[in-house]
């Protein structure tokens, strides 16, 4: 074979097949990746909002939730070159609340997606492994996460919570609630995954060889598993930014934390006189929301061996 | 026969824990935070004493806290939902909110179903083609949207500056759009229908799109393929049955999430349906009234789960043979 193969491509670099050959899944999955020009343009997304979020402090003109321009005279003001994306009817400067805005709503949705794939890979890899008993009763639970109405449970929640529990913590109580409600995907994957791949024969084989269960499940297991993963964790982190746009319009977000619902709320009450105060949070939101899809259609192709060339 | 017999009874019976577990939910939340009635005097500071004796009498306070669920379960599960603040008894509100609901959503549903499949079943024919870019993009922006906010978008430009369409309600209330009865229900109906439609139709292209693909690789398609059948049969006869059945799951999921989704979408519009007046009811802390509404949704999610899972038990002899 080895012969065949340089005689029918005689010109090709050796070295570039070796290495190929031996490139770890990984790097497979970022080459294949990287000529994905739509899920460059995401992960270039992401990084752009992950930077905005980090340095919102020192880049926003205003400080958060500063209602300084009313102050200034300068309250429902459309957007000029001091006012970027103008001013709210209460003094709020769009543009820092844009800013803010990107690190409350990174915080949220990457902190709950956190949250949901540590719930879900615990779940799902006890439901995998243990047949009878403790499995069947995770798994139904799993579907029972996975069938219940989640956003009238998380209002609920958020505004029971909000009142009594933590005044203060209120983003972090946001997160939290839909890590909390928002594992059972994740939970299918992994419980799956490991029903799938402890059957297969090279499992068995280091078996046979003697290999300890937590090496097993350490070098074969979780390398398989984390794929699917990290597909539906990049596309959770959307869902979860848009579910909290939700929550914080309808009023049930914490209301001293910049996000980008809130602002939105904000302007809805003068929606007939200012546009801005409503639009521009509403594009970050896509704009994010939109990098993260991309990031995870981009890696779904790219480590799908299915669609490998 | 005895096959599908067992498993419509199977999946009846996973509708006990479901609507156990969230009525369970549901119970931990409202009384996580102590004594309901406490809560509820926080949204309602002069509530009458008749109605605040009224709760107390429904929520059984003076009993530990497992029997209240018990008895409350039980009040349930005889529709007997206990009685707003408002004083109206919650289930003679359900009927009128739920059909505002629906008059919105499965309209939607069958439109982003009908345009969609076909648009997704494109697209993965046109794999890579500009065609096949213009369909996916126009699917991506439609998932990536808060439903919401394009809703406020459409608002701004069609009701606002336009003037053409109605901004809020399901019906006009200072006078009658488009001349008619009909005319005005379909005036206040076209930009909800339209966003809702738009967003569920791009899970569907994407969906569909993906089955496609996947389909189209199968082995069983080459084998088709390589025996002569024209490109048309294989695509169409062979490949789309496989690739549709995941779809019938879809479907029933999306009416689920459209159901609890809606919050956003129909208090942008004023829509009053289930959703809006859970918003309401939340804010008010009309805790009757928000319970009732989560065992509502709760029972029109599991009715259309048990559908999907029928439909496609029929559609696919594995799943009910398994």
């Amino acid at each position: 074979m080895e012969n065949k193969d340089s005689a029918v491509i005689p010109n090709v670099d050796q070295e570039r097949i070796e290495k190929r050959r031996e490139a770890s899944q990984g790097a497979v999955a970022w080459r294949r990746f990287r000529r994905n020009k739509a899920g460059l343009a995401g992960l270039f997304i992401v990084l752009f909002f992950a930077f905005i979020a980090l340095t919102s402090p020192w880049l926003a003109p205003y400080p958060a939730r500063s209602f300084q321009s009313l102050y200034e005279g300068e309250a429902g003001q459309a957007p000029s070159l001091k006012h970027p994306f103008g001013t709210s009817k209460t003094g709020l400067d769009v543009y820092s609340e844009v800013l803010h805005g990107s690190l409350g709503d990174l915080y949220v949705g990457v902190g709950a997606t956190a949250i949901a794939v540590l719930i879900g890979i615990a779940v799902g890899s006890v439901a995998g492994y243990s047949r009878g008993g403790l499995g069947d009763v995770l798994l139904m639970l799993s579907q029972i996460f996975y069938t219940i109405p989640l956003l009238p449970l998380i209002l609920l929640a958020a505004r029971v919570f909000l009142i009594l529990v933590a005044q203060g913590f209120g983003l972090t109580l946001i997160m939290i609630l839909l890590g909390i409600f928002g594992w059972s995907t994740i939970a299918f994957i992994v419980r799956g995954e490991i029903l799938k791949v402890r059957e297969l024969e090279y499992i068995q084989a280091s078996r046979a060889l003697g290999a300890s269960k937590s090496r097993i499940i350490l070098r074969h297991v979780i390398p398989n598993i984390l794929t699917p993963v990290i597909v539906t964790a990049t596309l959770l982190i959307a869902g979860n930014i848009l579910t909290e746009v939700v929550i914080s319009f309808l009023g049930f977000g914490d209301v001293n934390t910049s996000t980008w619902g809130l602002t939105i709320q904000e302007g809805y009450a003068y929606i007939r006189t200012e546009w801005w105060t409503t639009v521009f949070p509403g594009l970050a939101t896509l704009f994010a929301v939109l990098g993260f899809n991309l990031v995870g259609d981009g890696l779904s192709d790219a480590m799908n061996p299915r669609l490998r060339d | 026969m005895a096959g599908i017999t067992k498993y419509i009874i199977r999946r009846l019976l996973f509708m006990i824990p479901v609507f156990l577990g969230v009525s369970i939910l549901t119970f931990a939340i409202v009384n996580s935070a102590g004594d309901p009635i406490a809560l509820i005097r926080q949204g309602l500071r002069q509530a009458s004493p008749e109605v605040l004796a009224a709760l107390r009498a429904y929520y059984h306070i003076d009993q530990p806290l497992y029997i209240r669920y018990l008895y409350w379960l039980w009040d349930i599960l005889h529709l007997n939902l206990g009685v707003s603040i408002s004083g109206t008894p919650v289930i003679d509100r359900m009927g009128p909110w739920v059909l505002t609901t629906l008059e919105l959503q499965i309209p939607a549903l069958i439109l982003a179903a009908l345009i969609g499949i076909p648009l997704g079943v494109y697209s993965a024919i046109h794999q890579y083609s500009k065609r096949d870019i213009t369909v996916t993009s126009f699917a991506l922006f439609g998932y990536s949207m808060p439903t919401f906010w394009l809703g406020l978008m459409m608002i701004i430009i069609f009701s606002l500056y336009l003037g053409w369409l109605p901004s809020a309600g399901a019906v006009g209330i200072t006078h009658l759009w488009w001349g008619s009865e009909l005319g005005d229900r379909l005036a206040h109906l076209i930009m909800p229908l339209l966003v809702l439609t738009y967003v569920e139709l791009a899970t569907f292209v994407r969906l569909m799109r993906g089955n496609m693909l996947q389909t189209l690789r199968d082995d069983y398609v080459l084998a088709a393929r390589s025996s002569g059948l024209s490109e048309r049969t294989v695509v169409y006869k062979h490949a789309l049955r496989n690739a549709i059945t995941p779809i019938v799951t879809i479907l029933g999921l999306s009416f689920g999430s459209a159901l609890s989704g809606a919050p956003g979408l129909e208090t942008t519009f004023s829509w009053p349906g289930l959703g809006y007046q859970f918003v309401q009811a939340t804010f008010a802390l009309d805790i009757p009234m928000i319970i009732g509404i989560t065992v509502v949704i709760t029972i029109m999610l599991m009715v259309a789960n048990l559908i999907t899972d029928l439909v496609y038990g029929m559609v696919d002899p594995r799943i009910r043979l398994s």
